[in-house]
Formats: structure tokens, sequence, C-alpha cells
């Protein structure tokens, strides 16, 4: 043992004192093996209590923005703090899912039910916001209801681990830490956006199809979704997207299911644009095609899609543009924006390609079409 | 980024581009509130027209 030592003490007085090898080899060890997870646990406690911090000072910053936003349509009797901080703590409680069956019929009211409640919520609020505006205020809780649960997960964890004791709890809450400040930063950054009604990068689906519908008569389909149609190469081409420039994404899947089941238009072909996360290393505005719904969401929207394209044996195609979370949130970027002549062009190669004249093809622009006309 | 180097946080500025549907002349101006994509824009210099927004995003100054 004192062979090693001697090498890395050559003059030997060190390795000749037993006292002084002690307490410069064993006692670190011994040190080591007693508090070593406990230096660790403090180490971790404070990184995630830094964090911690910073997810309360972005939580309190966008309920005051909310509240500011607000403010200007509310008559100045209504104790709007108390409202919001209502607003913050709504919860939806999911279905049983122990017997799947008709799972998506209950999500579905659910989800009619919870954004109900809230337009008519806000509605009686702010009775002198127009439709636009409440879709901002909507957006806007939206985004503060969101970092006011991150703050309260991420703090349940902190005083989990730290009341008992428990490294391996807070180290799951570290590990997380880079990818979770990432979203609420990007969460924070939509506020000034969503504010000002500028476009968001989950926009861009929207942004191509609406292009193809300035000028044309829209028709309502489903709630705040609209149609318009044009001719294309000898084709019917309906266009589908969320009735902007108000902060909505519309019911497509309700819509489609309506063009195709009730008013029995007989589609050959449905091509779906939407914004999709990207991988690390993909590059952002990248277009990619395939096969299949696009569309995000809770799946309610996307299982109608499927149901009904499965029925009538319609083909679809997807278009996806590139992108991270953190950009799908935030206002639409260049590298994005540049992605809609490459979208233009693949619509009209699909259309050429896959279909005939005479043939009628719908294309549906996916996302939230805030700050998005038509 | 690094793990040890830092990269000050530049707010992007938002910019909205107007086309004329007649000329096709484009113009790049700096987002205005009420901006929206499709909505009428201002009058074309060159032909009269009304112009359009076809676009509105953020760019990161370099």
């Amino acid at each position: 043992m004192m062979g090693w030592l001697g090498e890395i003490f050559p003059t030997g007085r060190a390795t000749n004192d037993p006292l002084l090898s002690f307490m410069l080899f064993y006692l670190p060890i011994m040190f080591l093996i007693v508090y070593g997870q406990k230096i660790q646990m403090w180490m971790v406690l404070n990184e995630v209590g830094r964090a911690l911090k910073k997810f309360k000072v972005m939580r309190d910053k966008a309920r005051n923005e909310v509240i500011d936003h607000i403010k200007g349509f509310v008559r100045p009797d209504v104790d709007l703090t108390k409202k919001v901080d209502g607003f913050l703590e709504y919860f939806t409680i999911s279905p049983v899912d122990l017997d799947p069956s008709g799972i998506i019929r209950k999500l579905d009211h659910l989800m009619f039910v919870k954004d109900e409640r809230m337009e008519r919520e806000l509605e009686l609020l702010a009775k002198d916001a127009d439709k636009v505006q409440l879709s901002v205020m909507e957006n806007l809780l939206e985004v503060a209801s969101e970092l006011n649960y991150i703050y309260k997960v991420v703090r349940h964890y902190y005083l989990l681990g730290k009341k008992m004791a428990n490294l391996y709890i807070l180290l799951q809450i570290q590990m997380l830490m880079p990818i979770i400040l990432q979203e609420a930063e990007a969460l924070m950054g939509a506020i000034d956006g969503i504010k000002a009604m500028q476009p968001l990068g989950d926009g861009i689906g929207p942004l191509v199809v609406g292009g193809f519908m300035v000028g044309k008569e829209k028709k309502r389909l489903a709630k705040d979704t609209v149609i318009a149609e044009d001719e294309i190469k000898g084709r019917r081409v309906i266009f589908m997207k969320a009735e902007g420039p108000a902060g909505n994404v519309g019911k497509p899947g309700k819509a489609i299911r309506r063009l195709i089941d009730e008013m029995k238009v007989k589609i050959k072909l449905i091509v779906m644009i939407d914004a999709a996360l990207k991988l690390e290393g993909e590059k952002s505005g990248e277009v990619a095609e395939g096969i299949g719904a696009a569309i995000g969401g809770i799946g309610v929207d996307k299982y109608e899609i499927e149901e009904v394209a499965t029925e009538y044996k319609i083909p679809l195609y997807a278009i996806v543009i590139k992108e991270s979370i953190a950009e799908a949130i935030s206002v639409l970027r260049s590298e994005i924006a540049k992605a809609k002549d490459k979208v233009i062009e693949a619509i009209y190669r699909l259309i050429d390609e896959k279909t005939s004249k005479g043939d009628v093809v719908l294309v549906v622009g996916v996302g939230n079409t805030l700050g998005i006309g038509q | 980024m690094g793990l040890f180097t830092f990269r000050k946080k530049v707010k992007p500025i938002v910019y909205t581009i107007e086309e004329c549907p007649k000329c096709g002349r484009k113009v790049k101006r700096k987002f205005k509130p009420g901006d929206y994509v499709y909505k009428e824009g201002e009058v074309c210099e060159k032909c009269n027209a009304k112009m359009l927004i076809t676009m509105i995003y953020a760019e990161t100054p370099t």
C-alpha cells in the first residue's frame, strides 16, 4: 500500500509518518464513506432549490402578466387576482381506462366541457372583449397554468426528497431539470408573442393552408374550424384550418367527419400539414413527408380522422415541418417560416401524383392559428 | 453552447412581410400591433394595390 504512496510522496517523509498518512489517506475516505451521500444530497438540493426559485419567478411573472392583460377588459370592482388564481388551479380528471372501450368519446366530452367552461367564464369576466381577445386570454391562461403546474411538481419532489432525505427522488428531478427548464423558458418566451397575437411555431400548418383560402368563401364546419374551396390542376381542393386570427386549434376531426359523413363529399386524398417535434440534430424547418394523421393533442381528433379515413378507405398523407418544443410554442422563427414554399410545392406534387382530374382533395392545416387569418 | 461558455440571450425582432398581389413587390418591416397573416396591409407604392401580409416571423439580430 505504502509503495505506490511513496511514488506520490517521493520525499518519504509523509509515508513514514503514520499519523500524516492516516490524515491524508484514510480520514478523507472514511469521511466520504460516512458523509459522501449527505454532501451529494446537499449539492443536489441546492441545485434543485435554485431551479425551483427560477420556476417560482416564472410562474409569478406569468400570473401577473395574465392579470395585467385581462385587467383592461374587466370591471374595476371584480377581484381579478382571485379569479385568475382559480383559473390556474383548474384541473381535468381523465376518464377511467380500465375498460378502454369508448374512452375517446369520454375524453372528447370532457375536453368539450373544459373548453366551454373556460370560455363561458372568460366571457362573463371580460364582457367587452371580442372573440379574438378572449382566445388570447385563454392561451395566456394556458401558459400560466402550465408554468404553475411545473412549479408545483418540481416543488413537490424537492420537498419530498428533502423531507425523506432521499437522494434518489432528488436525483430524478435534477436529471430532468434541463428539459423542464427549457420548456418553462419557452413558455415564458411565448407570453409576449401571444399578447401581441403573433403566430406561433405550431401555426405553420394553418399558415400554409390559410394562404390558399384568401379571398375564397369560407364555411364553418365545426367549432372554430373553417373550409374554403379552390381548383388546382383540375381537382376540387378543399382547404381546412382553425378559424384565425384567434388562437384556436379548431376541431378538425369533427369537421372531416361532417364533410365526409353528413355532406357526402367523396374525398380521394387527405393531406395533413402540421409541425412535428424534431430530434436533436435535425434542422428546424426541415420538411418531411409521410403517411398517417399528422395531428397532436390528446388523440381525440386523430382517432376521428383515422376512423373516417379507414371507413371510407381514403389515403392519409402527412407533411410535417420539424421544430423543437421551444420553437413550437414561441413566435414563429424565420427558419420555420422558410418552409412555407417547400410545403406548398409538396402539396401541389401530392395532388398531381396521387389524384386525377375531377377528384376531390382535402388539405388540412393543423395547429394553433393565433395571428393567422385566412 | 459548451459546458463552460455562456451566451447572452438576444431578444428576437418580429418582422411582418407584406406582398403586393398585383406586382409582387415585397416589403419587410417591423411587426406592428394588430398585424396578422393574410390581413390587408398598406397600399403598394408601385401600383397602388392593397398589399397582403403573407408572413410574420421572429429573427434574432446577428
